[in-house]
């Protein structure tokens, strides 16, 4: 008797720790997830907010904006966060690392983390693969083009980009090092090979602005991150999108991060685990045309054809020295501004 | 004759401390913080700061012929919208001021203001592109057979920003128009003065503080405006507030985005200090 009383004491004193969570009620807390708008603030609400606010009572609270911004604040709040969840891209979640804002990735945190293929929560937890190809104006280009064609002189000056610096823009950089013969090391040949193209027709600020003008003819060309364009492709039957063979599409990754020092570090566990999770990333695959992060999602053969999902697609795409990318930021934005819009 | 009452000092202390401690926390300390940050660096390829005094953000911007050319082109674009403002500005002003439904045209008029800069600009977008209401209305017409480039170019960045600032053009005319009296144009034509007369000789003159209050009110406006200029523009039409919304929000270098504030903070005080010599001129003439 006095063996099992001990027996259940011990039991007792080692469930202890898992109590808490356990019996855990996060009624009257607030999750606050910085993330982007449209489609993604749908699909995150739907799959990940939703069935959080249901298990824990806590409420979610999305601020939208661009990763810059998010990346402001995250320095502004440094001492004093008020975000806890928030979304960059791939090369500003190692920076964000680096400089302590967001907490390493940790499957023993997050246990979902464990699922997502080596190598590739770097910073933050990779929440989707998508890579940098061609939307074009298939009156232009009747066949799909490779990158080198939109340096035909016929398109000189059609094209269009996204504000820089950007993901886009970067990828940009470093295809026209290549078609130079060098890489993004060299800045002063690929800022020079990209001015061969010619000002551009705009930088848009949101992406109907250029489809609409592309879908006319009057964008030759926009180098363009996947996911975003398959998914509009279906509203406008002027547009395609290829991924370039040479040299292959630019990766580029979305990573979800934990804030650090933030006020609700539990929840936003969960939340990242929920975002990780087999539903999520199917739902990503299927409805956003982003390549799931998770090993574990099967997709069919129609929806995988659609997206960048397994680490050997990954390895064929071009690949950038994000860490050095940022060190020129500086420098770059400056020669962005006068060399590729200030001509 | 009843007098108000002295208010004591200690009651008008505390009266005012509300709003002087807010203004204090949520303007002057965060001034002073820009001004501060305005003199540090930023580590190269990082988003942290050297908090060590260095003039080297003022001078890349004097050094260097993209951000003056930057700061030229904002201060004449602010200029011709400001003048563009003034021109439609005169003769709306003295409309609305001899109409009886003054009031709801004043209102129409403050529409824009109250709607924010984002909408507005977004709907010019649809007015002014290539395939826009403007160029497929003319070449519906036959008017014209390419399109008008009206985005991208100053003339798009103008227009959306007359659109924006008109009001604060329109609301100080008609408050000094209001003080004129009927009678003095009613003279003036009496002895033989034409229309263009009046306007040159009688109401130009006593409309002029209105005229430099609505002109430096657009002036500022202008010289700051940072949405209309960003959308319109399409990142071809660099203005100074673009600059640092770069620098501050997608470079993160926060140090040199404040030096380019503070640039043009100095102009803005510049353009208060003249509006306020002419007001102070115009005073002693009268």
């Amino acid at each position: 008797m006095k063996r099992i009383a001990c027996y259940a004491a011990l039991t007792a004193v080692s469930l202890f720790p898992c109590l808490p969570a356990l019996a855990q009620d996060y009624s009257g807390r607030t999750l606050v997830v910085g993330t982007w708008g449209g489609d993604i603030e749908r699909l995150l609400r739907e799959h990940v907010a939703g069935p959080l606010e249901t298990k824990t009572g806590a409420k979610v609270e999305f601020l939208l904006g661009g990763s810059g911004d998010r990346m402001s604040k995250m320095v502004a709040e440094r001492n004093n966060p008020t975000m806890d969840v928030t979304f960059q891209n791939i090369y500003e979640a190692p920076a964000a690392l680096k400089e302590g804002l967001v907490v390493a990735p940790d499957a023993a945190l997050v246990p979902t983390a464990a699922n997502v293929w080596a190598g590739m929560n770097d910073g933050c937890y990779a929440m989707s693969l998508v890579g940098l190809g061609i939307a074009y104006s298939k009156a232009l280009f009747p066949e799909a083009p490779e990158w080198a064609d939109l340096w035909k002189a016929e398109f000189k000056g059609k094209m269009a980009y996204a504000p820089y610096p950007s993901s886009e823009g970067d990828g940009m950089l470093a295809v026209a090092a290549r078609i130079a013969g060098v890489n993004e090391h060299d800045p002063d040949a690929a800022f020079a090979k990209l001015a061969e193209l010619g000002a551009p027709v705009l930088s848009y600020s949101s992406l109907d602005e250029v489809f609409t003008l592309m879908d006319a003819g009057e964008i030759a060309a926009a180098p363009m991150i996947s996911g975003y364009v398959l998914s509009n492709l279906g509203n406008y039957e002027g547009i395609g999108f290829v991924f370039p063979k040479d040299p292959g599409p630019v990766l580029v990754r979305d990573m979800v991060c934990q804030v650090a020092n933030s006020p609700e570090p539990e929840l936003a566990q969960m939340f990242i685990d929920l975002a990780l999770s087999v539903e999520t990333q199917t739902a990503y695959a299927k409805e956003l045309n982003f390549g799931p992060t998770n090993s574990k999602v099967e997709l069919t053969e129609e929806e995988a054809g659609r997206v960048i999902n397994t680490p050997e697609e990954v390895a064929s795409l071009l690949q950038l020295d994000w860490s050095y990318v940022i060190e020129q930021r500086s420098d770059w934005t400056d020669r962005w501004n006068k060399q590729i819009l200030g001509q | 004759m009843k007098q108000t009452p002295d208010i004591k000092p200690t009651a008008t202390a505390l009266l005012v401390a509300p709003a002087a401690i807010l203004m204090f926390g949520v303007f002057v300390l965060p001034f002073l913080f820009l001004v501060v940050l305005s003199f540090w660096s930023q580590v190269p390829g990082s988003v942290g700061i050297v908090p060590g005094f260095t003039l080297a953000n003022y001078a890349r911007i004097i050094g260097d012929g993209y951000y003056l050319g930057g700061l030229w082109t904002t201060l004449w674009l602010s200029g011709l919208v400001t003048l563009l403002c003034l021109v439609l500005a005169l003769p709306l002003a003295r409309w609305i001021y001899a109409k009886r439904s003054k009031g709801l045209l004043i209102g129409l008029c403050i529409l824009p203001l109250v709607c924010g800069a984002l909408l507005p600009t977004l709907g010019l977008v649809n007015l002014l592109s290539p395939l826009g209401f403007i160029n497929g209305a003319l070449k519906s017409m036959g008017l014209i057979k390419t399109s008008l480039p009206l985005l991208g170019n100053i003339a798009g960045v103008s227009i959306g920003l007359v659109q924006a600032f008109l009001p604060l053009m329109i609301l100080p005319l008609i408050s000094t128009i209001e003080r004129i009296p009927h009678d003095y144009e009613k003279a003036a034509m009496s002895l033989g003065a034409t229309r263009l007369v009046v306007w040159r000789r009688v109401l130009l003159p006593l409309m002029l503080p209105g005229i430099v209050a609505g002109s430096l009110l657009v002036f500022c406006a202008s010289l700051t405006a940072f949405v209309t200029p960003q959308i319109l523009g399409q990142g071809k039409v660099v203005t100074f507030a673009s600059l640092a919304y770069q620098q501050a929000a997608m470079v993160l270098d926060w140090p040199f985005a404040s030096a380019l504030g503070m640039v043009m903070l100095l102009f803005l005080a510049l353009a208060g200090l003249l509006g306020a010599l002419v007001s102070r001129g115009l005073g002693r003439r009268t």
